[in-house]
């Protein structure tokens, strides 16, 4: 079965998204597609854009302030961005679900969790409040919460930050969704409360056939979790492929970067003594460079880079690169002048 | 000159909450009996989950908080008999570097002002002498003196995070404490800050204290490593040492559940279950008892002390008998011929542009 056979759940076709009062698209036509039961890493720094491409595939940035300029955001097929408040508010928490990463913020501390978990299931379905905290329960036993009937009466602050999280995963899943997407779902807890949920999120993934898109800033957590990666830089995905292609031939300077000064990545232990760094931060909208957007902090960096946009060239079939030097090796010799 | 900069006995710290009107007040144990020595020179990381105690031991090392009962010894005085006075002359000494740059700089106060403070307060230099150390001190942190008129909002968070190691270091201090010193920061910035908190630790000859919940950064940087749980010491270590071959089960525990990068890298681990239990209510023994795999009838009424256990110090009754490991506890990621040869040539191209611009 080759890819082009399967609907992807999820593809983006060269979104952009401009916010008002800025001179750039902040969102520089980003492509990309997940198949159904695969997840897909977005990586990248803060301010990269990662979050800013989940909210408008929810449809969740304000409208007002926001605009997809271009592409498409197709779901099964069908594209999002033409659809009204109403139609995204039937398909939102129900086939595609949303898992934030501060659990506390998501929940209302005023309602039970079974509540809440409850009203998520009657918003979208056609059943009784008695069938409603039935389904919660069952949801609460799916993502393993100790106690769980007991747990259906407890109020947000009476949980613990992995069981709050433990809370969203149930009511992000209690309508069998067809998509999740998890923005930083781990990133607020502890190294074993992490290990936890990530553990789970991968059994329920594979239980429930669904796909994901999962955020993260962190490389350790996708390549425990991700099928697929996409590295964002500034707006763009700069590279894109199967996780093991990413880690083991990893192509743009900025994923090699961003590996690089990962102490995990480069210990001591394994001889390079300082961690690699890249110099600078990310550039502003209003200083966007006009070629490539990693040049002003690139260590490769000429002329040509600030030229066009690096197209995207595809390495080995499915690991793309937008990169004009890739792969590196053919430009540069390590050790020449 | 003695070998131990600082040192702590029997160090408690216990916070009271009343419970309204009525309701008998309620303690929480942040810090429960922690003895340490920090050796001149050395980093010493105190690692642990949220709720360990990791950051109140911090504030009570430089008696941001006075302890409820134990010493801490710096340079052969206790801190907590020295009244205010001299308290405040001593923590010139003393830096503490907090862990959000952007709560942590008062925005009205330009950049010169804020790194200009603790020479204001602790020495006698005029004006145009403290205006050139300050722009000397933005130097070695890395930024431009003509940064000095301008306003933390202004910067970037790994530059914030450049102007308060800056003040750290302008009174001219011996120890600089860190609490989660980079974890707000982006992967790329945090190995930034490393990079420069290892460099300044050489050039002003300082001792590090780093606490953070990264137990990757902190191979990456220091030579010792307290792990604490529910406000006590359960291991410390030299750094290779506790990597390698963790003696306690909540070590363990905590290393494999790094995320290693790299697929297939790190097998099927299971995860440590359960939650921290809530430190106004510890368990009785041991406290990681109610959470560990190996826990028996002994863990749940005698709490085990910090003993020695071939060069490390550990606390738990089992450690002599806990299975062998299999390989290192913390995978790190073997990296693949490709991606070994691309670093070096990024290395490579990176040092000659920073020739460059020099």
């Amino acid at each position: 079965m080759t890819s082009e056979d399967v609907i992807p759940t999820l593809e983006l076709r060269e979104v952009s998204i401009r916010f008002r009062s800025q001179p750039v698209d902040l969102i520089d036509r980003v492509s990309l597609s997940i198949r159904p039961g695969r997840t897909l890493a977005l990586v990248g720094e803060s301010g990269c854009g990662k979050s800013v491409t989940s909210l408008a595939t929810m449809g969740l940035l304000p409208r007002k302030a926001a605009t997809v300029t271009h592409g498409q955001v197709l779901f099964r097929g069908e594209n999002l961005i033409d659809k009204t408040t109403t139609q995204m508010e039937a398909l939102r928490g129900n086939r595609m679900a949303m898992i934030f990463q501060e659990p506390m913020t998501s929940l209302n501390p005023v309602f039970t969790i079974g509540d809440q978990v409850a009203e998520a299931v009657r918003r979208h379905r056609n059943c009784t409040k008695a069938e409603a905290r039935a389904r919660a329960l069952e949801m609460f036993e799916l993502v393993r919460m100790p106690a769980a009937a007991k747990r259906l009466d407890d109020y947000p602050h009476q949980l613990s930050g992995g069981m709050r999280q433990r809370v969203m995963i149930a009511m992000a899943l209690a309508n069998d969704p067809e998509l999740l997407i998890a923005d930083e779902p781990t990133t607020a807890l502890d190294v074993t409360i992490q290990a936890q949920i990530l553990e789970l999120m991968r059994d329920l993934l594979k239980e429930t056939g669904a796909a994901m898109l999962m955020i993260t800033h962190d490389l350790g957590v996708v390549a425990e979790i991700a099928d697929d990666v996409a590295v964002m830089y500034a707006g763009r995905v700069v590279e894109s492929g199967p996780v093991d292609a990413i880690f083991n031939d990893p192509q743009h300077p900025y994923t090699l970067g961003l590996m690089g000064s990962m102490p995990a990545l480069a210990g001591r232990v394994q001889g390079a003594s300082r961690l690699m760094t890249i110099p600078g931060s990310v550039p502003v909208p209003e200083a966007m460079p006009p070629g490539c957007r990693f040049a002003t902090r690139c260590p490769f960096v000429s002329s040509e880079c600030d030229a066009a946009r690096p197209s995207e060239r595809e390495v080995v079939p499915g690991h793309r690169v937008a990169c004009i030097k890739a792969p590196l090796e053919t430009h540069f010799a390590q050790g020449a002048a | 000159m003695s070998d131990v900069i600082l040192s702590t006995h029997e160090l408690h710290k216990r916070f009271t909450s009343s419970r309204g009107v009525l309701g008998a007040p309620s303690h929480i144990y942040a810090v429960n009996g922690v003895s340490l020595s920090i050796r001149r020179g050395e980093t010493f990381a105190i690692v642990g989950e949220s709720g360990c105690g990791k950051s109140t031991l911090a504030r009570l090392l430089l008696r941001l908080l006075d302890p409820s009962e134990g010493q801490v010894i710096y340079e052969g005085q206790d801190l907590t008999a020295l009244p205010a006075a001299e308290m405040r002359k001593l923590r010139a000494q003393m830096q503490f570097i907090f862990q959000d740059p952007f709560s942590s700089l008062n925005p009205r106060m330009t950049v010169e002002s804020i790194v200009g403070e603790p020479l204001l307060v602790h020495g006698t230099l005029t004006r145009k002498e403290r205006r050139e150390k300050v722009a000397d001190l933005l130097r070695k942190v890395g930024l431009r003196p003509d940064h000095a008129d301008r306003f933390p909002h202004e910067f970037s968070g790994g530059q914030r995070q450049r102007i308060c190691v800056a003040r750290a270091l302008a009174s001219g201090p011996k120890l600089l404490i860190g609490d989660e010193p980079v974890s707000a920061l982006d992967v790329s910035v945090q190995a930034q800050i490393v990079n420069l908190l290892e460099d300044l630790k050489e050039d002003f000859g300082l001792t590090l204290i780093i606490i953070a919940h990264d137990l990757s950064v902190i191979r990456h940087m220091a030579d010792r490593v307290a792990v604490m749980y529910l406000g006590e010491v359960v291991e410390l270590a030299a750094t290779e040492a506790l990597y390698t071959t963790p003696r306690h089960p909540y070590t363990r525990a905590l290393l494999t559940a790094i995320p290693v990068p790299m697929p297939g890298a790190r097998g099927q681990i299971a995860p440590l279950g359960g939650d921290i239990p809530s430190p106004a209510n510890p368990p009785e023994g041991c406290k990681f008892h109610t959470r560990c795999p190996y826990a028996t009838e002994i863990c749940k009424t005698t709490r085990p002390v910090l003993e020695n256990a071939e060069a490390h110090q550990t606390a738990c009754h089992h450690w002599r008998n806990l299975p062998p490991l299999g390989t290192d506890a913390a995978v790190t990621a073997p990296r693949s011929a490709a991606t070994e040869a691309r670093f070096a040539l990024y290395r490579d191209a990176a040092s000659k542009a920073a020739g460059h611009s020099k």
